[in-house]
């Protein structure tokens, strides 16, 4: 008897498959669709009224959204930098500690278990102008006799947010590259410092070079979790005031379920999903390149 | 136990044929080796008899069964890998004892069987390790106990000491060897180490580019190769051939000097030719075995030497070859003296330029 | 004699530079943690006093005890959103290590035709942000009947998971030489117990590690959450925690106090498996 049998491979992937054309698939489908549509959330015969490419060239031309996906280039591009330094200084500093080294790593962690809405409250508390910690603490040490207005002035704001962003993600990338400095074969490093190489160029030429698919992996995860900073934004300044910190998901949220302009919100989510998806490629490519250059590869 | 039979056995990767239709019959209680340079085909052959690999063509009988479509959990096989593949999450005895848990063996027969093993090998004291405690050899002891334990019909060995250190080859050499006398199964190995497959086996098996080249006990093998690849593959130091053309009942090599053409030979005047001697057939003249009926003379300067104590390798030119000699009863050569070396002829052999096949009758 | 002498001096200034360093560093990261830890204790008129009142005048459970005192006080049904949080994300986690085990299982065991463009795919599919599936989700959910129950949000992070953690699971696998499941097979075993009793258990740690980066996920998520779910029946911590705010103000010292049940979970759990954690990613992550 003949049995129709699928490869082995693709019956193991079939659940991912399915789960993720139910839960991600079709719902962007669905949202692309009513891209072209003048849907809004409030009257539901409205995702019958295609409206062609529309809301892509009303957001091709909206300034608001620009200046959005401006910041939001910007704050990822800096986060991530910053975050890539400081962790890299992080793992090395606890990567040197003999004793004790257990409780610092699960200190370092300890971010990581705060979820981002809640670090938005957090921080939103400690940045606040009137009763925040950080003006009650400068104050007190008689720095300042102002009430800074850290997330009302533009550019303090967009600090505010870089600083709760780091704070939360730092440790991933600690993690990880601590990980990587464990992993790090001990025979090249020794044979650098037998060649002359001064401690700096033993890390800069050896070390570095190893951590690298390390850091990309970092990069990798933290691209694919950028959202998270939508939690975080839309607690501590909900892109206010006045659209000085918006990020394309404050504004497509508010867009979508505020003003209830679905379809507009959906053209503007799928420039979104572009740009997210641009830098998660580029990332997994330099992972691959920095794997095959170790021999790592596969 | 049982014997194992290939008929016309065939592998392909895809449209990428790695081995082609070999036929091979193991007899039971048999010690037979695969030996090869690596990439030849070895591995795959043996994991198609293990059942790790499907079997692209052809049959392969184990016993009275023909196993090809059997999982490898039903071949009653058993097999070392070459890095051992131990379970590392599991103690020595765990280890040893898995393919009998596996199989519902009460724990009494287990305990027994696990026992005996470790005692075979000498594992009593390691079994309640983890295999990351054990150095190399030890590992390589576990993992040839995990074979042994469930008296398999048949042995495979894929290179199991390629792994160790040169001391302990040779001494885990000699182990299989014992444990093969001890429990007789029939024993199939994979190795690219010809010294390994001539101590080892009854019988070698050359493979070369998924073909098996020559099958025979290893005397046959090293003492009448089918071809110039056989030759130079099997014995250590490797054969010596020198380019040569068949002129006049002679043969003249590339300098246009001659020597007297080796009994036994069929060739064609004008045939392009690779005259090839060993190292134990080409010696200084006083420090030699005694001359045979043929023997040919020819001056060589020594260019470098290997002392290997009872005796010593020299390095000499012929023809503009390198040539590799070996000198009985050794004393200090200086590097580019000239020696006078004999050629026992009766002991070389010629083969075609072209193909490569031996010209002895 | 001299370069000695200056030597050691380097060397004990290097030392202090990297103690100041450290220590500089972890307070920087434990101290706002630990601030809502303190603040879960006092009375939020306390927080919020101005000038600010430093050393607390009383510490107490105010906080706590009004927020398991149930609704009828002014307090958050605290402990039916723990328990949402609790089956969901459990419940999420162990679906998608299950689904992620199958998939990561197949990437590093089977020749894939175009497998690394399944795999970007996969992976592309986790750059999806949160508000930019909400939307959409929102209007299938609705359609389906299943906005608000506990069943939509395992789906939601069980999709929301498998990505990394197939991509985690397949570095994991890959480390385990495929000879194991081999010698098992000829020890007896079918493929299926060769999975289970030996390539399982070697890569256990491995997994261990990405359950928790699954579950530090589903527990702390909230973008998703926030418009997928709508009363007691599945609304979780993350969400709970906006009912301590109302239009102008903001119960602080009860928020922290849900704050610290929230952590205190996922801080055992990452405790407990920390060592896995870096030894799972060191081989997982990069090897792959
Ligand atoms: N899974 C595979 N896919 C394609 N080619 C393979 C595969 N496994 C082995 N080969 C090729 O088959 C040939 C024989 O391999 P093998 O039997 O392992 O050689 P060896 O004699 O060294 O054991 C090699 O050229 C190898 O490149
Ligand atoms: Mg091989």
């Amino acid at each position: 008897m003949y049995r129709m049998r699928l490869p082995p491979w693709l019956l193991l992937l079939l659940p991912a498959f399915v789960i993720l054309l139910a839960v991600v698939a079709i719902p962007l489908v669905l949202s692309f669709y009513s891209s072209f549509t003048a849907f809004q959330l409030t009257r539901p015969e409205t995702i019958t009224k295609w409206i062609g490419t529309f809301n892509y060239q009303k957001a091709m031309g909206d300034a608001n959204f620009w200046a959005a996906f401006g910041r939001t280039v910007l704050l990822l591009t800096v986060a991530l930098n910053l975050e890539m330094l400081l962790g890299l200084g992080l793992a090395l500093m606890v990567a040197k500690v003999t004793r004790g080294q257990r409780l610092l790593r699960t200190m370092m962690m300890f971010p990581m278990m705060f979820s981002p809405i809640l670090v938005g409250f957090q921080f939103k508390f400690i940045f606040n102008d009137n009763v925040g910690l950080l003006n009650n603490a400068l104050q007190s040490l008689g720095l300042t006799d102002v009430a800074i207005p850290w997330l009302v002035d533009g550019s303090l704001a967009f600090f505010a947010i870089v600083f709760a962003e780091v704070w939360t993600s730092t440790s991933v990338f600690a993690i990880l590259i601590l990980a990587g400095l464990f992993a790090i074969p001990q025979d090249p490093v020794e044979a650098a410092r037998v060649d002359g190489c001064t401690p700096w160029q033993t890390f800069r030429y050896v070390t570095l070079p190893f951590l690298m698919p390390f850091i990309y992996i970092a990069m990798a995860i933290r691209s694919l979790d950028v959202a998270r900073a939508y939690d975080i934004v839309q607690v501590m300044t909900a892109g206010g005031p006045a659209r000085r910190t918006e990020l394309l998901w404050t504004l497509i949220g508010r867009t979508g379920y505020v003003d209830a302009r679905m379809g507009y919100a959906n053209a503007m989510g799928y420039i979104a999903i572009l740009l997210s998806i641009v830098f998660t490629v580029y990332f997994f490519r330099k992972l691959t390149t920095a794997r095959t250059s170790l021999g790592m590869g596969d | 136990m049982a014997d194992v039979v290939l008929r016309d056995v065939v592998k392909n990767y895809g449209a990428l044929p790695v081995v082609h239709a070999i036929n091979l019959d193991i007899a039971h209680g048999e010690f037979v080796v695969l030996v090869g340079p690596s990439g030849c085909g070895k591995s795959t052959t043996l994991r198609m008899i293990a059942g790790l690999e499907a079997i692209s063509g052809g049959t392969v009988r184990i016993g009275d069964r023909v196993v090809n479509d059997l999982p490898p959990r039903d071949r009653n096989i058993s097999m070392v890998f070459q890095n051992y593949a131990l379970y590392p999450h599991m103690s020595v005895r765990e280890n040893l004892g898995f393919s009998l848990h596996i199989a519902k063996r009460p724990k009494a027969e287990i305990d027994k069987a696990v026992a005996e093993a470790a005692e075979i090998l000498s594992l009593t004291p390691l079994l309640d390790r983890k295999p990351g405690q054990l150095s190399g050899g030890q590992r390589q002891r576990v993992a040839m106990g995990r074979a042994i334990v469930r008296h398999p019909d048949v042995f495979l060995f894929d290179e199991p000491l390629s792994n160790l250190d040169a001391k302990l080859r040779t001494q885990m050499r000699v182990e299989i060897k014992r444990l093969h006398q001890k429990v007789g199964t029939t024993i199939i190995y994979v190795t690219h180490d010809q010294i390994e497959a001539i101590t080892l086996a009854d019988r070698i098996v050359i493979m070369r580019d998924g073909h098996i080249v020559q099958i025979g006990t290893p005397l046959e093998v090293f003492e009448r190769p089918v071809n110039a690849f056989v030759a130079t593959f099997i014995g250590s130091p490797p054969m010596n051939l020198l380019p040569a053309t068949v002129a006049g009942g002679a043969l003249r090599l590339a300098d246009g000097s001659t020597i007297p053409m080796p009994p036994g030979l069929s060739v064609r005047d004008g045939q392009a030719v690779h005259f090839g001697v060993r190292a134990d057939n080409i010696m200084p003249e006083g420090h030699s075995m005694p001359p045979t009926a043929h023997m040919a003379h020819v001056e060589m300067p020594v260019t470098l030497t290997e002392p290997l104590g009872t005796e010593t390798l020299l390095f000499a030119t012929l023809a503009g070859t390198e040539v590799q000699a070996k000198m009985l009863n050794p004393r200090p050569v200086r590097t580019g003296e000239v020696l006078r070396f004999g050629i026992a002829l009766d002991k070389c052999h010629l083969f075609d330029a072209t193909t490569g096949a031996s010209l002895r009758v | 004699m001299d370069q000695g002498q200056s030597h050691r001096i380097r060397r004990r200034l290097l030392a202090l530079g990297h103690f100041i360093g450290l220590l500089l560093a972890m307070s920087l990261i434990c101290l706002p943690g630990l601030w809502v830890v303190l603040n879960s204790f006092r009375p939020t008129v306390e927080i919020m006093a101005k000038p600010p009142v430093w050393i607390p005048s009383e510490l107490n459970l105010d906080n706590y005890r009004a927020m398991f005192g149930g609704i009828g006080e002014g307090g958050v049904p605290v402990l039916t959103y723990f328990w949402n949080s609790l089956v969901i994300s459990l419940t999420s986690t162990v679906i998608a290590l299950l689904v992620g085990m199958a998939g990561g299982y197949a990437f590093a065991r089977y020749r894939i035709p175009g497998k690394s463009a399944v795999f970007v795919g996969l992976m592309v599919t986790r750059a999806v942000p949160g508000v930019a599936l909400s939307l959409p989700l929102f209007i299938l959910y609705g359609r389906l009947g299943i906005i608000d129950t506990h069943f939509g949000m395992i789906l939601v992070y069980v999709a929301l998971n498998v990505p990394f953690t197939i991509w985690l699971i397949d570095g994991f696998f890959r480390q385990v030489p495929k000879e194991l499941a081999e010698a098992a097979e000829i020890d007896g075993c079918t493929r299926w117990q060769a999975f289970w009793k030996v390539e399982f258990p070697v890569a256990r740690a491995g997994i261990a590690s990405a359950g928790i980066f699954a579950f530090l996920t589903s527990w702390n998520e909230y973008a998703l959450a926030s418009q997928l779910t709508r009363s007691l029946n599945s609304k979780t911590m993350p969400v709970g925690l906006m009912d301590f705010t109302s239009q102008f103000t903001l119960n602080w010292g009860g928020m922290c106090a849900l704050a610290v049940l929230m952590i205190i979970p996922a801080l055992v759990l990452t405790f407990l498996v920390q060592k896995h954690l870096i030894a799972g990613l060191t081989f997982g992550g990069v090897k792959g």
